[in-house]
Order: C-alpha cells, then structure tokens, then sequence
C-alpha cells in the first residue's frame, strides 16, 4: 500500500512514517499542503493520511485538492481536535476520523478499512 | 424573576473556552509526537530482539524529541497556568508588555493556521495597566481575532505596549486591510469590554495599525 501522510507537526509525520515503513508501507510525507499535492501529481497513492488543522488549509480542503489529482484516493484525518464540529464534519466527508495519539495497530487496521471500502 | 444578561461574562466564558481548546490541540499534538517515539522505541526494541543492531544515533534522537516534547508542553502548561490565574484579581497593576506577551503566545497557534506569525515589541519604559487583567486579556485576544481574519497569510503582527503623551496603549501593527470601518468586522463583545475597562479603541489606516488606548 502507498501512502501520503500530511501534518504539519514534523516530528510526528516522520516518526510516524518511519514506523509504517517497518511494517511494509510505501510512506511519503508532507508538512505544507503545496508539498503534498506536488507528491500527488507525481505518484498514485492508495490512502492519504492527513491532519485535520494545517496552516493555511483544512483536511476537508486538502481532500478536495487530492481528489482532483487522484480521484480513488482513500482518506482519513487525524486530528489533535475533539471537537463534535469537526467530528461531524470528518467523519461525513466519506473518511475515516481518528483523534491523537492514536495506537499504530488502530491506523493500520483503519487504512486496510478505507482501502477495501 | 430573570436573571440580568452577562454579556462580559459570556465572552469571558467565551474566550476561555477558546483557549483551552486551543492549549488542549497543543497537548494532543505533543503527546501524539511522544506516542510515536515510544512506539519506535519498542519498533527498535523488537528489531534488536531478532538480531538487529541499535543505532546509539537512532536512540540519542528519540530521547532528544522526548526532551524536545517535554519542554514544549512545560510552556504550554506554563502560559495556562499564568492565564488560569489571571481571574484571581480583579483589580491590579500589571506590565502591559507581559500582558501582551501572555495572550500573544496563547493565540501563536491560531496564528500559525492563519499562516501569520505575532511579535511583541518590549516597550521603551514600562507601561502599567490598572484595572482587570482577564477582561484586557480577552480585549486583546478580540483585537487579535480581528486581525487574524483582515491581515494576509505570511504576515507578521507586531504588538507594542506604549506610555507617551496621549496616555497608555496598545498598538496593534502590520494589519494590511485595516479600514475606517474596522469597528463593523470586530468580534462580538468587543464593545462591552471596552466600557468596562474604560478603554478606547481606534485605527489609523496609513500605518495598517489598531491602537487600543488604555486608561
């Protein structure tokens, strides 16, 4: 499976890919919304992970941006946020809905999900 | 027999619940990065366990971000606790720098989705304020909403406490769509707060500055 993971916190997205790549994802990563859709028009990706408050640009926005690049692209948006507000608008933009810090088996399990969807 | 409207109660409420959350999105963030380098901890762990050499480089860098991380929630723990407090007195002296720079760094994170960025200029001599600090606080944090949404991405505001001839304020610089009817887009409350501080507030649209004049 490729994945894109988007955030804005460096640290996480890289130890975060670090960690996908052990257990045998394709992982790139992005921490500026124009980054990650330069990677979109260069490689297909199954899923896209994204950060729900980038500077500048919403998850739900970054979405929208990506599925006009690849429009089979999976998605699901972490999120430091609980509110209900963007609960109710994550999860209704047909994508999976995950608050931080979320356990690695639970993402993973969830990227199988979406991709199978 | 109904109970009279808190309007300056509500928006203190208000901005209360604003800047918890924003604190509590801090956290999350912080811990998110802390979860991550201790699953990658155990990732190297269960490695080494099958044979795989640690790289002491590798270990060094995941201790440094918990470190990293530690000290970042220790400020942001730090402001909360100094804005927590600020409700335990009513009536006081305090430095309008250091006022300012409370509810600068409270509202750095808003700023930074808004792609801008917020400097306080330590003032020449120092400026006191008397009266309620939360309610300037929550005055300041309007003025800055305000900003955020008439400045553009890339932008710096620039924040400086000064006392000369025409009394103590607050300028507000760097807002490049700042208009002569800046009054029409401030948030809702704004007004009510400045009665109760005794405070003023206006624009001078040729150097894109909000002057908020302090009694």
């Amino acid at each position: 499976m490729r994945v894109l993971l988007v955030d804005d916190e460096t640290e996480f997205v890289t130890t975060l890919a670090e960690r996908l790549s052990f257990r045998g994802f394709k992982v790139d990563y992005a921490i500026r919304t124009i980054d990650a859709l330069a990677l979109a028009e260069k490689n297909e990706y199954d899923l896209a992970v994204l950060d729900m408050k980038m500077p500048g640009t919403s998850g739900l926005e970054l979405k929208g941006l990506l599925e006009k690049i690849q429009k089979d692209m999976k998605f699901i948006f972490l999120t430091g946020h609980g509110s209900e507000a963007d609960y109710v608008a994550g999860s209704s933009a047909s994508a999976c809905y995950l608050v931080k810090p979320v356990k690695i088996e639970t993402l993973i399990a969830k990227m199988h999900e979406a991709v199978k969807a | 027999m109904g109970i009279p409207y808190d309007a300056i109660g509500e928006a203190g409420l208000r901005f209360f619940g604003k800047v918890s959350a924003s604190i509590a999105h801090e956290i999350k963030n912080v811990l998110a990065i802390i979860n991550e380098n201790a699953g990658l901890l155990e990732d190297l762990t269960f490695a080494a366990q099958r044979g795989s050499a640690i790289d002491p480089e590798r270990l060094s860098k995941v201790c440094g971000q918990f470190t990293k991380q530690i000290q970042r929630a220790d400020g942001i723990m730090k402001n909360m606790s100094h804005f927590a407090h600020s409700v335990d007195v009513f009536d006081t002296r305090a430095d309008l720098y250091e006022v300012t720079c409370l509810v600068a760094n409270l509202a750095a994170r808003l700023a930074a989705m808004r792609k801008l960025t917020i400097e306080v200029v330590p003032a020449k001599t120092l400026v006191l304020f008397t009266g309620n600090p939360f309610l300037l606080q929550n005055l300041i944090w309007l003025c800055l909403e305000f900003a955020f949404g008439a400045t553009s991405a890339g932008s710096n505001l620039l924040l400086i406490p000064v006392n000369d001839d025409a009394g103590i304020a607050l300028r507000i610089g760097g807002i490049d769509s700042l208009d002569a009817g800046f009054a029409g887009k401030m948030p809702t409350g704004y007004e009510d707060l400045l009665a109760a501080l005794g405070a003023k507030l206006s624009a001078n649209c040729n150097t894109k500055e909000l002057i908020l004049h302090l009694p």
